[in-house]
């Protein structure tokens, strides 16, 4: 069984999103389903800071030992931040995949919507 | 677990992962079911003048109890399969062939068999698994066998009360043994043997492990670097090839290749940058011309690095600079010379 926090939501692409400080900003990352899926992480290939980005639309690539997967962004908005620390440490993201191993930090224009709660996801994964 | 040449098999086992399963086998010891791999029964009189005439490198290279890596060519030079050939005498030879060529394997030999020579598939009644890693030779000795062997050689041996034809061979570049019990005592053995790593710290390890290591040692994976139209001297498999030999299938083919010398050959190549190669990118030159393909691609856990084998036209050379096409991306790669890390099989 997979780690599904449930005070996160999600998109069916295996994305976490996490409210931040600022309502108008959210934190991504990879599900633990999706880390355990992909095996070792050994390289990340992340939005750049500034770069727009649309819902449900590939974002960057997460590569593993074993295969290439997209990242899909599970909102639209602007790439405010990136995890520095992946760049050398990709493999927090299976360590940590909520934790430290999230990928980028999103400027939203309004809330978003449409994305999966824990229990929604959960179906999914199962 | 992945379909492999009609075999289940796994990529990596539960708990470790590809990259410890491959860091076991380079620092300590790690243990493969390999049990998918063919076994063929050569024998009768005449045996090795057969399957000389046949297959590309020379049977009198070796002594009775030692092995071989040969490949089997058609006769426009591509390559049916690579295979090991364990000589027990000039009569009775044991061949151990990719899962997935099996049988063509079998199908070409018994095409070709003179009378008087028996060739027989004995795909499930043998089971292979790798012991392999600097610890191994100490594994091997806490089963109460002298583990000294000559690299290629192999015996008979006894463990967990089963006979065992134990054999100094590998794919991983480690020190290490290849066992091969009968398919019904195979559960007791590897068993045996999960228990003798015990106190070494060994892992068991799925396909993923098997191809990282074969990578960074350079060593083909037909389908990739072989193939029937992937020729031996084309990647530069010319060592198993007994040139001296009068002829072998596909010989005429490969002698003339031998000699134009300008096919696209197979060279290693290192990531300069994040970019991880895989089979199928188109690899450039500086003025972004094509001038290869990638057979193999993997992240290498032990340089921590992208690494692959190429077949590159025959002008490029170690230490030119190229770029890989990944996936859009432009990755940059320095041409490498084999292996990637040391080899230890020795």
């Amino acid at each position: 069984m997979s780690n599904i926090p449930s005070d996160l939501q999600y998109t069916k692409e295996h994305e976490w999103v996490a409210p931040t400080s600022d309502a108008l900003r959210i934190r991504m990352g990879i599900t633990d389903y999706a880390q355990g899926a992909l095996g070792d992480i050994v390289y990340v290939q992340m939005p750049k800071v500034g770069e727009s980005v649309v819902a449900d639309k590939v974002c960057g690539e997460v590569e593993s030992t074993k295969s290439v997967s997209e990242i899909f962004a599970p909102v639209s908005g602007t790439v405010v931040t990136i995890n520095e620390a992946l760049t050398n440490a990709p493999e927090l993201i299976n360590s940590d995949p909520y934790g430290a191993g999230w990928l980028v930090e999103i400027e939203v224009p309004s809330e978003p919507s449409g994305l999966l709660s824990a229990a929604e996801y959960g179906a999914i994964t199962a | 677990m992945a379909d492999f040449g009609g075999w289940l098999m796994p990529i990596e086992y539960p708990g470790a992962g590809v990259l410890a399963e491959h860091t076991a086998v380079r620092e300590r010891v790690g243990l493969f079911d390999v049990s998918h791999l063919g076994k063929v029964s050569v024998t009768g009189d005449g045996a090795l003048e057969f399957l000389n005439a046949i297959f590309t490198n020379d049977l009198n290279r070796i002594v009775d109890s030692k092995a071989q890596y040969t490949l089997l060519c058609n006769p426009d030079g591509g390559v049916v399969d690579d295979l090991i050939a364990y000589r027990n005498s000039d009569s009775d030879f044991f061949l151990i062939p990719n899962a997935a060529n099996t049988t063509d394997v079998v199908r070409v030999l018994i095409e070709n068999v003179p009378s008087g020579i028996s060739v027989t598939n004995l795909h499930e009644s043998f089971a292979v698994l790798a012991l392999q890693g600097p610890q191994a030779v100490e594994v091997i000795r806490s089963l109460g066998i002298n583990p000294t062997m000559d690299y290629m050689a192999f015996a008979h041996v006894s463990i967990a009360g089963c006979d065992v034809i134990l054999c100094r061979t590998g794919y991983t570049g480690e020190h290490g043994y290849e066992l091969v019990p009968t398919w019904s005592d195979a559960p007791v053995v590897w068993d045996a043997l999960v228990e003798a790593m015990k106190p070494f710290d060994g892992l068991i390890c799925g396909l993923g492990a098997r191809d990282t290591l074969r990578t960074e040692m350079g060593y083909p994976l037909h389908g990739h670097e072989l193939s029937l139209e992937i020729s031996p001297v084309q990647a530069s498999a010319g060592w198993a090839i007994g040139w001296k030999k009068e002829s072998f299938r596909g010989s005429d083919v490969l002698q003339s290749q031998r000699e134009a010398g300008t096919v696209r050959t197979l060279k290693a190549l290192k990531s300069n940058d994040r970019g991880i190669p895989r089979a199928g990118m188109a690899v450039k030159a500086a003025d972004g011309h094509e001038i290869g393909v990638v057979t193999s691609g993997t992240f290498s856990p032990s340089l921590k690095v992208g690494i692959a084998l190429a077949l590159l036209d025959p002008e490029y050379a170690v230490g030119d600079l190229v770029t890989i096409d990944v996936r859009g991306r432009e990755s940059t790669a320095t041409i490498s010379a084999l292996p990637f890390v040391p080899s230890h099989v020795r």
